[in-house]
């Protein structure tokens, strides 16, 4: 497998940072790397139908000792606003979320501008960290980032741009 | 059926061993009635959060079994929940509904769809193992036993009658108080008894 591409690279940072449990909802820029996490017989997943859900599925799968990732649109994270906030202030409950940054520059859909201009507000008005991965190269944070989030005891999200995914 | 008595029938009837999430409101206050020593993680708030939530750590701990304990009210506010659960690889959650069609704790409103919505109904149409509505708690015991025992995970509607169920107060733990008690508990592999007493 080569790591360097947009999807194997996001996958193999996954399964590097001990995480065997994906709950996801799918982009069509993060669709390569689900693929990819689908065919790794190692990694299950757990397909939702609401982006909080996923969020639901990681913090119970934390409960119970074992490492999991939501990996969405950012359209996504603006919906489980509610979840995020209980979780990181209620629960404090740590959680990964990767998430496609529809939006912004290199994204030409009216219709994706909107998350790309609300995201990181909404994040940072809950007290969400959030850190960006601009290209494959930048998936080597994701183990920090799991990590920050269980010492931080909070959801900590990657807003992965186009070059990074896909 | 009186929310009390469900409750302390399942308890009866899963023994100790399943791991409970429980959702908010009512049916945690019938719950925690109960007294039942199974290790029990309260999944308020945000309300409809407590069926993901059961899936993911029913996913982490098996073969153990889950059982979530679920309001009809905190259920159809992520109704959807379900067809995760029922797609899910496979683990030993099972869910219980108390369902008499109310927001109970916010003074008795009805739920959309009220009497129009048969839940058993959407459960088997979501993909899950249901168990028939038990006409009365003995019933209820039987109908606990064959949670487990399909392929898909379980689920069970149970009739219960409206009841005054108003607020409790703070209570006596903060969310993460309440986590942090139920992590010790479940890696301690103690039982709520146990670690109270």
């Amino acid at each position: 497998m080569d790591d360097t591409s947009p999807p194997n690279a996001l996958a193999t940072a996954v399964v590097a940072a001990g995480i065997d449990l994906v709950a996801c909802l799918p982009d069509s820029w993060l669709s390569p790397a689900l693929d990819t996490l689908d065919a790794d017989d190692g990694v299950e997943i757990v397909r939702v139908a609401r982006e909080d859900d996923g969020l639901g599925v990681c913090a119970g799968a934390w409960l119970g000792g074992r490492r999991a990732v939501l990996l969405c649109q950012n359209a996504g994270l603006l919906l489980s606003a509610n979840v995020l906030a209980g979780l990181t202030h209620h629960h404090q409950i740590p959680v990964l979320a990767v998430a496609a940054a529809r939006g912004g520059l290199e994204d030409a859909f009216y219709y994706q501008s909107y998350k790309g201009r609300t995201t990181t507000p909404v994040l940072d008005a809950l007290d969400v960290p959030w850190h960006a991965v601009h290209d494959p190269a930048g998936f080597a944070v994701l183990g920090d980032a799991y990590r920050q989030a269980e010492m931080h005891r909070r959801p900590v999200v990657l807003l992965a741009d186009k070059a990074a995914l896909a | 059926m009186r929310r009390g008595d469900a409750a302390a029938a399942i308890a009866a009837a899963i023994g100790p061993d399943p791991i409970v999430v429980c959702s908010l409101g009512s049916t945690s206050r019938a719950w925690r009635s109960a007294e039942a020593p199974n290790p029990t993680y309260y999944g308020s708030d945000p309300m409809g959060m407590a069926a993901s939530l059961a899936l993911g750590l029913a996913l982490a701990v098996r073969p153990r079994r889950v059982l979530h304990l679920a309001g009809d009210g905190d259920l159809t506010m992520n109704l959807q929940a379900l067809l995760a659960i029922a797609g899910a690889p496979p683990c030993g959650l099972a869910t219980v509904v108390f369902s008499n069609r109310r927001y109970e704790t916010g003074g008795g409103q009805p739920l959309a769809g009220n009497r129009a919505t048969d839940l058993e109904l959407v459960g088997r149409g979501a993909g899950l193992h249901v168990v028939s509505t038990p006409p009365d708690a003995a019933a209820l015991g039987a109908a606990c036993g064959e949670l487990w025992a399909g392929t898909a995970p379980g689920f069970c509607v149970i009739d219960v009658e409206a009841e005054a169920s108003p607020y409790g107060g703070p209570g006596e733990h903060s969310g993460v108080e309440e986590r942090t008690l139920f992590t010790d508990r479940l890696r301690a592999g103690t039982t709520s008894q146990e670690s109270s007493s």
